[in-house]
């Protein structure tokens, strides 16, 4: 079992989503498969909120799609990040570390 | 490019839902599968695998409409959604659904058919070409008589100084005999001058109208034919253009045929009374023996551009204002005034008829409370189903969205059946409205009131469910998951007292109805017990005019006493007369001035005047006016000009208030030259211009003394008068076969038709009253019922502890009750300030009358009672034991 599971805030998913792709096509399970990787097992996203969110960032022009052999020879959607989902991605986090470091900075205070 | 996106899936996911959905649906399950194999790969077995891979996807379905909801759900797959789920609710609901399709039905559909008659007669363009510059001119008489016709020379005056007007031209209604093809025929004719079809702006369909030439003295006299003439009488001939018809045995000839749309017909300024079938040049003669001063001709005209029609009418005022200054013994006190043709033809119908689209507008805003109410009864048992929706995720707004879909789709079956329901009501409406009213022939539904209708069926959709809607939107929903849906939580108050509102305001707007219907049927009651002075049970009318063939007074004289000595002699009739113009059937108005011989002259202009007719002995007694003093006329009087007259009790009175009249002379100005009377005689008072007001004075000359071509026969008889007709008609063919008789009728239909405005007021106000008071009283019902049924539990207990069921039956009657003592109250005030709206239907009745506001209340009272009882004695014979056990 993961250790300490953490939730993800309102709002963060699609920029988690964003990050898991900036470092290659994925698939879906792939997107959830990154993005408990890259957060140490502490993140989880449950398939029925992934994919809502992955065809709202699709609409909005932040990645495109293809179907495509997947390694294990059966077919699958891969998901890749465009120009604009890039700059969305590098915005985000730009306001996500500015967030951080302001509470870290309340915190501090104390 | 992010909407465009959108909307392309948007539109792929609507067109090729099932690819979309496979798309979806194939993209998750290979997702599970790569689940089922990592779980492999980390040791499971294959079983295990998928089964711990279906469990921490939920559930497949599930997440593949939520991803489509994304894809392109959105806006019309959930409208899709909603109307196929609010169809099967609906179906489910199938007592529910009829008792509110069919409330909106009455509503919508009332509203319709009144508004189809707004429509045709006070929206829709007028069928004359740039309508709204045309107006007619009238002069205003001293005694403040409006729309009183002018003279030749008060005409000409207008025509030549104003500078306001492009064209105008004088017109009268005749009526002149039709001989030679066929039976004699009495046709109703428009005399008018040459500008008339121009200003009106309608071409005929066959030859020409008026040319300015047409008016020269010394050439045969034109005619412009009705469509229907032209078909009834000549077959349709386009030949007939260019030959010559015979009218009163002169020679005509036929230049045009108008379209059958074609009229101008203005009903109560019309000396026929009937619309015209033929249009030929008025003459106009100048000089002495033209009657010049003579008050009968009606006005029409058409603005110059950038005139208004207050500056118009300002101008002629003051034209006028020079003719009172320049021949004061003709145009004192006389003013002029200026109506638009709308204002002119439907002026005296467009307050009712606003007051009946208010009225049915009323009756629809009850029907929509009830159905918020049996919709807020329905939401409040569906609870449980929505709150479990909500649960499963579907937003507040959704919710609402699916509630006010149900809405719109109960108010667009409404519609449907309401469009029935109006296009019945117009049928109704056309058969008993009045014919003096308007042509309602036309009225129909069009694509005008069909768009109402919708406009009307989807805010009414929106009225009646946003209530509903909202309330469930606010409901907490856990608290009705665990209740089991059935809870007397802190929102059912909040739902009851909007319950309440609603049928508290459901009461006060039928009290509105109910006065204003209460108020007319007070009037119509007192019109019809008015004293009119005349008795017409068994009383046969028809009016015969005389042709030019009959030259010299004693010809007319003779043929009428001749007429009467035949009609007398027929079996049943007891009684015959004439008179030149019956009561209440127009003629020659009361303004005619007199002298009294023997006493000083009063100022010009302001001496008495009365009302002048022509009779023979015959007419007191067949009509049953009563002869107070003196004595009838002789018969020699009827043969021949005595100077005699016979005057009414008003006149006695007035003039003179302490001395005998009989024997005194007057000289009224009906003659040439002077010509004073005798007064042998005072007979009763009749109403002869209207039932509301009362007589004026009048005096009454033998036929020989003011001899008139055309006369009324009134025939009592035994039976039925309308059996004498065709007898009676022999008698007028024997002495003159081609004499045709005109206005065939009973005293009684003359009466009727004097009424029918207000006798249809009132049916029609009435019927929207009783519909409000019914609608409300469901709603009573309704609302009650529902009371009892949630308070079950508590009525029950009472009757556990020991409450009697009368008791029981009293506590939910007085609740009731308060609504309805509420909604009477807030009802009676509204009446108050809006009855007046009623003040010129109403006649011998003020718009706030204690007994009819009092009788209503107490009408509304009782009804809401015998509402309030069912379920009263429901709550009476509830089981206390099984109500206990009652959730």
């Amino acid at each position: 079992m993961p250790k300490d599971k953490a939730d993800l805030l309102q709002g963060t998913l699609d920029m988690v989503i964003l990050k898991s792709l900036s470092l290659g096509e994925l698939h879906g399970y792939g997107v959830i498969q990154r993005i408990r990787q890259l957060s140490d097992e502490m993140l989880n996203v449950e398939q029925g909120s992934l994919y809502p969110a992955l065809y709202r960032i699709e609409q909005k022009g932040w990645v495109s799609s293809r179907w495509d052999v997947h390694e294990t020879g059966r077919e699958a959607k891969f998901y890749k990040l465009t120009r604009a989902g890039r700059k969305q991605l590098e915005s985000e986090e730009a306001s996500w570390d500015r967030l951080c470091l302001a509470i870290a900075k309340v915190r501090q205070a104390t | 490019m992010r909407w465009f996106n959108i909307l392309r899936d948007r539109i792929r996911a609507l067109r090729q839902r099932e690819t979309v959905i496979n798309d979806i649906d194939r993209e998750m399950r290979l997702h599970l599968e790569m689940q089922v194999d990592a779980n492999i790969r980390a040791g499971m077995s294959p079983a295990e695998a998928r089964e711990k891979a279906m469990r921490s996807f939920g559930n497949l379905n599930r997440a593949v409409d939520a991803a489509y909801d994304v894809k392109g759900g959105g806006v019309f797959e959930t409208l899709a959604q909603d109307i196929r789920y609010g169809v099967r609710m609906l179906a489910k609901h199938k007592a529910f659904t009829s008792i509110a399709v069919i409330t909106l039905a009455l509503g919508i559909g009332a509203n319709t058919a009144i508004f189809s008659v707004v429509n045709e007669l006070l929206l829709r363009p007028l069928p004359y070409r740039d309508a709204e510059r045309i107006t007619t001119v009238w002069e205003v008489s001293p005694r403040g008589r409006h729309q009183n016709s002018t003279s030749r020379a008060n005409f000409r005056a207008w025509h030549d100084q104003n500078s306001s007007f492009q064209n105008m031209a004088a017109f009268s209604d005749q009526r002149l005999n039709l001989t030679g093809t066929g039976e004699p025929e009495e046709l109703s004719v428009q005399f008018a001058t040459p500008e008339f079809f121009k200003i009106l702006g309608v071409d005929p369909i066959l030859g020409r109208t008026f040319l300015p030439e047409d008016d020269k003295a010394g050439q045969s006299p034109v005619a412009v034919l009705s469509y229907g003439l032209w078909q009834r009488r000549f077959g349709g001939q386009a030949s007939l253009v260019g030959d010559t018809i015979t009218l009163n045995d002169e020679k005509f000839t036929v230049i045009g045929v108008m379209p059958p749309s074609f009229q101008f017909h203005i009903k109560q300024r019309s000396g026929t009374g009937r619309p015209a079938e033929l249009w030929t040049i008025l003459p106009m003669p100048v000089g002495p023996g033209a009657n010049e001063r003579g008050r009968f001709l009606g006005t029409v005209a058409r603005l110059k551009d950038g005139v208004s029609v207050d500056e118009a009418a300002a101008e002629l005022r003051t034209i006028h204002a020079r003719l009172s200054d320049q021949e004061p013994q003709f145009n004192k006190n006389y003013t002029n005034e200026v109506l638009p043709l709308r204002e002119q033809f439907f002026g005296n119908v467009r307050r009712p008829l606003w007051l009946m689209l208010g009225a049915v507008g009323f009756v629809l805003l009850i029907a929509c409370a009830n159905v918020a109410n049996l919709l807020l009864s329905l939401a409040t048992s569906r609870e449980k189903e929505i709150a479990v929706r909500a649960a499963l995720g579907a937003r507040r707004l959704r919710i609402v969205r699916q509630l006010l879909t149900e809405s719109l789709l109960l108010a667009l079956l409404g519609s449907v059946l309401g469009l029935g329901f109006a296009w019945l009501g117009i049928k109704a409406l056309v058969a008993i409205s009045p014919r003096d009213l308007v042509s309602l022939h036309s009225v129909g539904l069009n694509l005008t009131v069909l768009g109402w209708t919708l406009g009307v069926s989807m805010l009414t959709g929106i009225i009646f469910g946003l209530a509903p809607a909202l309330h469930i939107a606010r409901l907490n929903l856990n608290d009705s998951l665990k209740d089991g849906g059935k809870s007397e939580a802190s929102h059912a108050s909040g739902s009851r007292r909007l319950r309440n509102a609603l049928v508290v305001s459901e009461i006060a707007l039928a009290v509105v109805l109910l006065a204003s219907a209460g108020l007319l049927i007070r009037s119509f009651l007192r019109l019809q017990q008015v004293d009119r002075g005349f008795n017409t049970d068994n009383v046969l009318t028809m009016v015969v005019r005389l042709p030019d063939r009959y030259r010299e007074d004693p010809q007319v004289v003779n043929f009428f006493s001749q007429a009467i000595d035949r009609v007398r002699q027929l079996p049943t009739v007891r009684s015959a007369g004439i008179v030149n113009f019956l009561p209440l059937y127009g003629g020659l108005g009361s303004n005619t001035g007199f002298k009294i011989l023997g006493q000083p002259e009063p100022p010009s202009g302001q001496g008495p005047s009365t009302d002048v007719r022509v009779v023979d002995a015959g007419y007191f007694g067949t009509l049953g006016i009563p002869l107070l003093r003196g004595r009838n006329f002789s018969d020699t009087e009827q043969r021949e000009a005595k100077h005699v007259l016979l005057i009414n009790e008003a006149l006695a009175r007035q003039y003179f208030p302490n001395q005998d009249p009989i024997g005194q002379r007057l000289d009224v100005t009906m003659f040439d030259t002077p010509t004073p009377a005798e007064i042998i005689g005072v007979v009763g008072n009749v109403r002869y211009d209207s039932l509301v007001d009362e007589a004026p004075p009048a005096v009454y000359f033998p036929h020989p003394d003011l001899t008139y071509s055309f006369m009324t026969l009134v025939v009592r008889t035994d039976g039925d008068p309308a059996a004498i007709a065709p007898a009676v008609q022999r008698e007028i063919r024997a002495l003159d076969p081609n004499q045709p008789v005109s206005d065939v009728r009973t005293m009684n239909q003359v009466m009727s038709e004097w009424v029918a405005r207000s006798r249809f007021n009132t049916l029609l106000l009435g019927l929207f009253a009783g519909l409000a008071t019914l609608l409300s009283a469901v709603g009573i019902f309704g609302v009650m019922n529902y009371s009892v049924a949630s308070r079950t539990r508590e009525l029950g207990l009472r009757l556990a502890v020991g409450a009697q069921p009368r008791q029981v039956l009293l506590l939910v009657m007085r609740q009731g009750l308060g609504l309805t003592v509420v909604g009477v109250v807030l009802g009676l005030a509204a009446a108050f300030a809006l009855t007046r709206l009623l003040s010129g239907l109403l006649f011998g009745v003020a718009a706030v009358d204690v007994t009819t506001f009092a009788s209503i209340s107490l009408l509304l009272v009782i009804v809401s009672l015998l509402a309030c009882y069912l379920p009263a004695r429901r709550a009476m014979r509830i089981d206390p034991l099984s109500a206990l056990r009652y959730e």
